[in-house]
């Protein structure tokens, strides 16, 4: 069990490779207060695997024995983080 | 109200009516007198407003946002594998990698059975008639072939989930 937020999104990240083979990338998204109690993860994930929306959709889930912290996980096809990255897309990635 | 109230308050109401409609959508399947359509359409709504219960959790982004835009059950399905099963499905990765590929599937499928998703490529929904190759079909008299997977092992587990991603739902 991962004991800091550090340890528990790296090890989710990791995990969550090895069970979706789509899944291409993952971004943890930092922010200046990262470190405050309530601060969730933050994940982008790229999955092929996923529908195309033309929009990011972060999902919010409490604290479990899975993962330690609040998690906030958005998942985005790769063409889809692309448009992202070209600011084609204006959602903020994972709730940001 | 304010912002946080008012999302709370919807977040509450959603998953409330999403554990409604999962009441009816289980009271439906049960029976053997009732067309495929009824329960189909109970379920979609079940999933639909479950994600939207979920992303109304997001406390970044304005409520009126959350609630005017499209929530896609499809796009939720990965990330709730991903935040809840790790401990669960620990040394059992392939297992679980042939469920999240089938749950994806179930996903998608019952998203479509919405009318407004995509009338003009996938006409066939749980509601209104439609039409296709010259026929207009009745929901209650059409069969859902790509769901009939879900009286099975594969969507009997799928359907586990759904439930479960209800049952543990806190704000």
């Amino acid at each position: 069990m991962a004991r800091t937020k550090d340890e528990a999104a790296r090890e989710l990240a990791e995990w969550h490779f090895g069970v979706e083979p789509d899944l291409k990338q993952v971004i943890r998204i930092v922010v200046e207060d990262e470190d405050a109690p309530d601060e969730p993860i933050k994940l982008l994930e790229v999955n092929a695997a996923t529908v195309a929306t033309g929009s990011v959709e972060p999902y919010a889930f409490a604290a479990s024995t899975s993962v330690p912290f609040p998690t906030v996980i958005a998942e985005v096809t790769p063409e889809e983080y692309e448009r992202i990255r070209r600011n084609e897309i204006s959602s903020r990635p994972a709730g940001r | 109200m304010n912002e946080d109230e008012r999302r709370r308050g919807f977040a509450v109401a959603f998953i409330a009516q999403a554990r409604s409609d999962w009441g009816v959508y289980r009271l439906l399947a049960e029976r053997g007198d009732v067309a495929a359509c009824h329960e189909l359409h109970y379920l979609q709504m079940a999933c639909e407003k479950l994600a939207k219960a979920y992303r109304l959790r997001d406390t970044k982004s304005p409520v009126d946002d959350l609630l005017s835009k499209h929530t896609g059950f499809a796009k939720f399905v990965g990330p709730f594998f991903a935040a809840v099963l790790k401990e669960e499905y620990r040394g059992k990765d392939a297992q679980l990698r042939g469920l999240i590929t089938r749950a994806r599937a179930f996903a998608r499928e019952i998203e479509k059975l919405a009318p407004a998703i995509d009338p003009a490529a996938v006409p066939e929904n749980a509601e209104y008639p439609w039409e296709r190759d010259g026929r207009v079909i009745a929901p209650c008299l059409y069969p859902f072939p790509s769901l009939e997977l879900l009286r099975q092992g594969g969507g009997r587990a799928f359907l586990n989930l759904v439930e479960r991603a209800i049952d543990t739902y806190a704000l």
